[in-house]
């Protein structure tokens, strides 16, 4: 146990002595961690709840006040605090993303790896699925399916509608990229052995296969957490979101529909679409960074000390094949 | 190179928000306000284009008009929009037509008489009228036109409300048209003016409803003033041309064309910077801001569409058995739903000021305020009072502020159409009052058409926000309180279920007299006020916009810019 921990502090030790030197990953971390404290601490960042209304010295709400007359960011079109709407707005993006994330991630690992180490007619199975769900243009589907589900009358709310959507339909690239790597570990040394001694097909995806790929999900799954937050702002800005529990596609929606254009309320529509860049762009960093540093194929062999075993001439290919794994 | 991947990563990101922004100026936004349970809603609407797609020949006068919906259908028999309603305005006459005086004048015909026993209306019509073709139009042929839908109420769903009663329209010679009715009707001159004179070769070839109600008739031929040159659904752009041989003289506009935004935003900046002239239907939200813009006339009027707060009052031997909370049965907690409803804050909060805080069922627009019950006793807002009365009736709360009394619990569900930002808003401020009187409410968006199936005849609704768009005549609005409309495509979604006035709701169609008939309507809203299947909230405004500095002669009516009118009489600044 105590050799165990001690293993996993320098692996972590190790871990972030690399991550420091780098700029964008440290800004990435940055970014999301902000953004997930000020969603988890919400009500410590805002002395009104979300409905509240703002009112002036006689009693009337004020609506759509600009940020030079309350607050650091104006009133919306129901005179409610924009920024302690930002703020809790948070939760709702934030959440909605990383469930969305998880069961997308949780999908297209399961798909990987059973394609990847089955192989044969489970592989092409699989695989034409992917394929299938991958030429499908996503936004029209999923709007066709949001509305489907909502007219359902599944007496769900509208944003597990929305996690369930956006996960169901975001895994193909994951699933594309765990299956390849998949591929290439099950032919090594150690599994061959394994194989064997008599492992059996679980022993050795749990033993010897989930490691290797771990850290390859770990990666993935920051950039599909872009995604999800992304494509859910756009969901909820078309309107399929909860207007009750606003996100920040909730709120650019509202100000959409309610004038806030026309009122030239720029503090209505600006801070939530800042906060998305905010958001996603973390996760965009922090994702490629991650994806750098844990991809065994994109870093150095551990036999080879500072030198590298398969050559990386130059820097092109290196962000080139980055990139791929991205998309 | 790093950089270059943080560019690609940033590019990403922008690339995906304008296409978010792409997406959403294509979202479907339908007429805020109106209500219509019953009818079957076209699904989500096409996208439309927003730039318009005539050229204007020099010397045209050509008027653009902006609107957020778009006509369905231009088939009488089966429109339910009110953008139909405002193409059949300018394309087909009825025999008489409301003045914005809120009178009934003569529309086809010249003058009518009834007679003793109330049962057969004779009718003159005008000379030289002739259908956009250039035929002479006939008594025979408006006599068609009425007893196709008496008829055929099953085709002609959207008309044949009108014809209740009727039994028979004939044309006795050719200037001349009868209808003879099986009981004295009161409002007769308001139903015809619904029944538009459509002309039959185009409808004559149909043998079944489904035939009739798919026909599009999209190169309608009528008598109005303005005739169809071409409507592109798609697009949803209309172009109409004058009729030169309108029968009440020849509008002074060349050409009316009808554009279809889907976003708000998009058609005011179109008003600001003069691609279009008129904006029939303004939202509250960008009214303000709209009266300030150079060269342009805002008008707003007390309107006709309202917005309720409806309680189930579904009688639980229905079947289905309803599922609402039985403790809205309780007369003292409907009066407290009342009491702790803060209607002036709702009206200037979510409408910017611009309505009247409402209470009956009638709004007070109808025939220029005769109908509407002027002697109802509003509850005013009152939280402590709404708490009092709760702990009167036995209604204790528990330790999480939620009072209940036995094994009834005052959480309520609040549900609400999906398709308007108007009732997020007030759902939240009343979700709020509610919390602080000790009743706990979860508010929820739910999709129109389920919204539909929910209310009527499931009744598996607690509370719902909701609105109605009214008939200039009384009628309609009280037959949606009937106990026979709580059916499978009827108009009642409260379930209020009332024998006494279900009887004074038949009885009011027999009076003749419009006093008498004043007198019944008057106590059948008491009667809706204190029993409240709804609570009404407020009666919006009529919000619309027009080019002060390129056109003048707008007819005002008590009910706003009256379209029909108007673009007879519009002509452009000299």
């Amino acid at each position: 146990m105590n050799e165990r921990w001690i293993l996993f502090k320098r692996n972590v030790t190790d871990f972030w002595r690399t991550f420091r030197r780098n700029k964008l990953g440290l800004i990435g971390a940055v970014l999301v961690l902000s953004a997930v404290l000020v969603a988890v601490f919400a009500p410590a960042f805002s002395p009104y709840k979300p409905t509240d209304v703002i009112r002036d010295e006689n009693g009337r709400g004020l609506t759509f006040a600009p940020p030079s007359v309350h607050g650091p960011l104006g009133t919306d079109d129901a005179g409610r605090d924009v920024w302690t709407q930002l703020v809790y707005g948070a939760r709702i993006s934030i959440m909605v993303g990383f469930l969305a994330g998880f069961i997308a991630m949780f999908i297209g690992s399961l798909f990987g790896i059973t394609a990847g180490y089955y192989g044969g007619s489970v592989d092409t199975l699989l695989m034409r699925i992917t394929d299938i769900l991958l030429v499908i243009p996503d936004l029209p589907l999923m709007l066709v399916l949001v509305a489907t589900m909502r007219q359902m009358d599944l007496h769900i709310s509208p944003l597990i509608v929305l996690v369930i959507v956006i996960g169901l339909l975001y895994w193909t690239s994951t699933a594309r990229l765990i299956r390849s790597q998949v591929l290439t570990i099950k032919e090594r040394q150690f599994v061959a052995r394994a194989r064997a001694i008599g492992a059996g097909h679980a022993h050795i995806i749990r033993k010897h296969i989930l490691p290797q790929i771990m850290p390859l999900i770990v990666a993935n799954t920051v950039l599909i957490l872009s995604t999800a937050i992304l494509v859910e702002s756009g969901l909820a800005f078309l309107g399929l979101g909860d207007p009750t529990q606003p996100s920040w596609g909730t709120m650019l929606n509202f100000a959409f529909d309610r004038s806030a254009i026309t009122n030239g309320a720029w503090w209505f529509y600006l801070p939530p679409g800042f906060a998305i860049v905010w958001v996603t762009l973390g996760c965009v960093l922090l994702g490629n960074v991650l994806e750098e540093m844990l991809n065994p194929r994109l870093t150095e062999h551990h036999l080879e000390g500072e030198q590298h075993m398969v050559s990386l001439p130059d820097a092109q290919s290196l962000s080139g094949s980055g990139s791929e794994a991205v998309s | 190179m790093r950089n270059k991947q943080l560019f690609y990563g940033i590019l990403v990101i922008l690339a995906l928000l304008l296409a978010a922004c792409g997406g959403a100026t294509q979202a479907p936004v339908e007429a805020p306000a109106v209500e219509e349970p019953a009818a079957e809603e076209p699904a989500a609407e096409e996208p439309a284009a927003e730039e318009p797609a005539a050229e204007e020949p020099a010397g045209e006068v050509v008027l653009n008009m902006g609107m957020q919906g778009k006509p369905d259908t231009l088939n009488p028999a089966y429109a339910f929009l009110t953008e139909s309603y405002t193409v059949f305005d300018l394309i087909y006459s009825p025999l008489t037509t409301e003045a914005p005086t809120g009178e009934y004048v003569g529309g086809l015909a010249k003058e009518w008489s009834v007679s003793e026993d109330g049962l057969t209306w004779t009718f003159t019509l005008k000379d030289n009228i002739k259908w956009h073709n250039g035929e002479a139009l006939t008594a025979d042929q408006v006599a068609w036109a009425i007893d196709a839908v008496i008829a055929d109420p099953d085709g002609w769903a959207a008309m044949s409300g009108y014809v209740g009663g009727f039994s028979e329209v004939t044309a006795p010679d050719d200037k001349t048209v009868q209808v003879v009715t099986e009981s004295p009707i009161a409002n007769m001159e308001y139903r015809l003016s619904f029944l538009y004179a459509v002309y039959p070769p185009d409808f004559e070839v149909f043998t079944t409803p489904e035939d009739l109600q798919n026909f599009t008739n999209f190169e309608a031929i009528g008598t109005g003033p303005f005739k169809i040159n071409t409507f592109d659904k798609d697009t949803g752009v209309l172009i109409l041309d004058a009729n030169a041989d309108y029968f009440d003289g020849a509008p002074k506009l060349d050409r009316v064309i009808m554009q279809t935004f889907d976003n708000a935003d998009a058609m005011i900046q179109a008003l600001k910077v003069g691609d279009i002239d008129l904006i029939n239907e303004l939202p509250a939200s960008a009214f303000t801001t709209v009266q300030g813009y150079e060269g342009v006339s805002t008008i707003s009027y007390p309107g006709r569409y309202f917005n309720e707060l409806i309680i189930n009052s579904v009688d639980p031997a229905n079947d289905p058995a309803p599922t609402g909370n039985p403790a809205l049965a309780d007369p003292a907690v409907r009066l407290a739903i009342e009491t702790a409803i803060n209607r002036q804050d709702i009206v200037d909060i979510v409408l910017q000021g611009l309505a009247t805080v409402g209470d009956t069922i009638v709004p007070p627009t109808l025939g220029g305020g005769f109908w509407h019950n002027p002697n109802i006793q509003r509850v005013e807002f009152n939280l402590e009072e709404a708490s009092r009365i709760l702990e009167e009736a036995g209604y204790v709360a528990g330790s999480d502020g939620v009072r209940t009394k036995d094994d009834m619990r005052l959480e309520f569900r609040l549900q609400f159409p999906s398709d308007n930002t108007v009732y997020p808003r007030m759902a939240d401020m009343i979700a709020d009052w509610f919390n602080q009187a000790g009743m706990k409410v979860n508010p929820e968006a739910v999709d129109p058409d389920a919204l539909v199936a929910a209310t009527t005849p499931a009744g598996d609704y607690d509370l719902v926000l909701w609105g109605w768009g009214p008939d200039p005549d009384p009628d309609f609005i009280l037959s949606v309180m009937t106990t026979d409309q709580f059916v499978d495509g009827g108009w009642s979604d409260s379930g209020y279920h009332n024998p006494e006035y279900d009887q004074m709701y038949l009885d009011q169609q027999l009076l003749v007299d419009d006093k008498e008939r004043q007198a019944v309507i008057w106590e059948m809203q008491e009667m809706v006020y204190s029993d409240r299947p709804y609570i009404v909230l407020y009666y919006e405004n009529l919000l619309q916009a027009y080019r002060s500095d390129r056109f003048t002669g707008f007819v005002e009516s008590p009910l706003g810019i009256e379209i029909g009118l108007s673009m007879i009489n519009v002509e452009p600044v000299q």
